[in-house]
């Protein structure tokens, strides 16, 4: 079977001089290698300023690799071809709050979007978006409402529309759950997991909430420094992680999870 | 000795036309050397709680409370003088969003050595001051967790990461030696390590010093780590409150239960990729609140009473607020005793 999503070797350096006196600061991301069937979840953590939202950036080709190549089903992702690229891999931002225009309707937010990538006319772009309101779990209605109009959890589900309303065969969410309260985020989660069993879609999740992440990947791979420290089967890196930062990572998590438990 | 008591405190908001009462009769103490933990959504109020005990509502809202009292002194009816002595040295707080709260036109040295209070100054003659202050600044930030003090000093606000912001304004919650400090989401944005240090550091400053903490939060996680009791919160209803391991292993109220039940790392035998429990819909917003019960439209076990506001019942200092408790109420250190 040809694997959805293949990095091989991606490297990504982000270089900024703060002044002409001072050196340049260099940030170096990878290189990164995975492999990301259909169906299954990838989830990224590590510490902040690891390098976790500049290689979701990288995925969806908001910013360019400089060395590596991405293969989307077994063919490579140009980074001229906005069109496929655009098509097949979608991205879910940090805040979904401010992700969105504030000054037109869900409607046209999620219109855009068709009308910049199909060739639907007005009457099928309407339809889709209707559909797809309904699949996140929203009403048809919310067609014209704005942003301001939305509970933080609907305007999650605004984000996830947008970011599904192409059929893709990846999405790329960064940080979905963070600014979620914990009934609506478990709200979410079950959303994101019956779309992906029904859709078959390949997740690559990117999440500092350990608890989660465990919950609903199939493989985990840990950032340090922009550096790929550890990757595996969510199972084994849970149960038996080999590096030291990620050791001390689950470690503290599980202390927390561990004196929940000394109460009883 | 109970420091902080509030008791029916009600804050209506003016939306223009009418009244909205955004916390409704919210009771809540604090003991000497406890830890207790605010729980609730966004929205539910915890901010405005905080808020109102520091007096930082403004004047056209409206306060009322049965009691509202510091050691016995009522907030409410004291000066804005003696209120500020308190906030000065007694109570300490740390702001939910760090980066905003945080003067963005002075350095962060600035701002933490002018928070240090002239009392602490004693040692040496006054030209010496100045070196003594900058040797509290350092040790509190390495007592925080930022280890490169130099670094972080001299910059500004803007120019620090969001979880150093914060590990330095609960610095500058500290540097006064508060006897309360209210921290408003300390843990937000920050890695599991680091939760852990500032968990760890704040318990350890509890234990030593007898430092009583009011933590607010929504990481159920965090919360059950460290605090002893737990209040719960809702659309400006106080819902369940007593220790936390009472409200673990029984929780009273379906809102309760459903909040625990959401967070997956608490259930040891949930199968990878299965759904988690949750209520449907979402809060309401304060211009579309329900009447009686405010989780009425949500729960799972709603009757015909439950339009009507539920008296708090009181059972082996666990209260709760609800027509139809999920257990019957009986008393925990009985049973374990038998």
């Amino acid at each position: 079977m040809i694997p959805v999503l293949e990095v091989k070797n991606l490297i990504y350096t982000y270089r900024v001089r703060r002044s002409i006196f001072k050196p340049v600061d260099e940030f170096i991301v990878g290189p990164v290698d995975f492999v990301l069937n259909a169906g299954e979840t990838l989830a990224v953590t590590g510490h902040n300023g690891s390098g976790k939202t500049l290689l979701a950036r990288a995925l969806v080709g908001a910013i360019t690799p400089q060395q590596g190549s991405i293969l989307l089903e077994g063919k490579k992702a140009e980074q001229s071809d906005k069109k496929t690229r655009n098509h097949n891999i979608r991205l879910i931002l940090q805040h979904s709050k401010y992700s969105l225009n504030p000054a037109v309707t869900v409607g046209s937010v999620l219109g855009q979007t068709l009308l910049l990538n199909t060739e639907l006319n007005e009457q099928e772009r309407k339809t889709k978006i209707e559909q797809t309101l309904v699949k996140v779990g929203l009403l048809r209605e919310h067609y014209y409402f704005y942003r301001h109009m939305l509970s933080d959890g609907q305007q999650q589900r605004v984000s996830l529309a947008r970011a599904m309303i192409l059929d893709p065969k990846v999405i790329v969410a960064d940080e979905p759950f963070a600014a979620l309260d914990p009934s609506v985020r478990s709200q979410t989660v079950n959303l994101i997991l019956d779309i992906q069993q029904e859709l078959g879609m390949a997740f690559v999740f990117i999440s500092q909430n350990l608890g989660i992440v465990r919950h609903i990947s199939d493989k985990v791979m840990i950032m340090d420094k922009g550096k790929v420290i550890e990757a595996g089967s969510s199972k084994t890196v849970f149960d038996d992680p080999q590096h030291e930062v990620t050791r001390k990572l689950i470690d503290s998590h599980f202390s927390l999870v561990d004196k929940h438990f000394e109460q009883f | 000795m109970r420091l902080l008591d509030v008791k029916n405190l009600t804050v209506e908001i003016d939306t223009g036309s009418v009244f909205v009462k955004a916390l409704d009769k919210v009771s809540l103490t604090v003991e000497t050397g406890e830890i207790r933990a605010l729980v609730g959504e966004s929205g539910s109020g915890k901010s405005l709680i905080v808020r109102a005990i520091i007096g930082a509502i403004p004047d056209h809202w409206i306060i009322t409370a049965d009691r509202l009292t510091w050691k016995g002194q009522n907030l409410l009816t004291m000066s804005n003088e003696q209120r500020r002595i308190i906030m000065r040295r007694e109570i300490a707080v740390v702001f939910q969003d760090p980066t905003s709260s945080l003067d963005p036109s002075a350095t962060l040295r600035s701002q933490l050595e002018e928070s240090i209070p002239e009392e602490l100054l004693d040692k040496g003659m006054f030209w010496q001051r100045n070196k003594q202050r900058r040797e509290i600044a350092i040790g509190l930030m390495h007592k925080v967790g930022i280890k490169n003090h130099e670094a972080c000093m001299q910059r500004y606000p803007h120019e620090i990461a969001a979880d150093i912001a914060q590990k330095f304004m609960i610095a500058m919650a500290l540097v006064s030696e508060p006897e309360l400090l209210i921290a408003d989401d300390p843990t937000r944005s920050m890695e599991s390590t680091t939760k852990n240090q500032i968990l760890r550091l704040l318990s350890g400053l509890n234990e030593t010093r007898k430092l009583a903490i009011l933590f607010v939060s929504h990481d159920l996680l965090a919360i059950s780590s460290m605090a002893h009791t737990m209040t719960v919160l809702y659309c400006g209803q106080t819902v369940e409150s007593g220790k936390v391991k009472h409200l673990h292993r029984r929780p009273l109220h379906p809102y309760t239960k459903a909040l625990l039940d959401s967070a997956p790392s608490f259930q040891i035998n949930l199968p990878p990729k299965s759904h988690l429990v949750a209520l449907p819909g979402t809060i309401p917003t304060l211009k579309h609140l329900p009447i009686g019960c405010r989780l009425g439209p949500r729960c799972p076990n709603a009757r015909k009473e439950c339009v009507k506001v539920p008296e708090q019942k009181m059972v082996h200092q666990h209260s709760y607020s609800c027509h139809f408790p999920l257990h019957s109420p009986v008393d925990d250190d009985l049973e374990t005793k038998q």
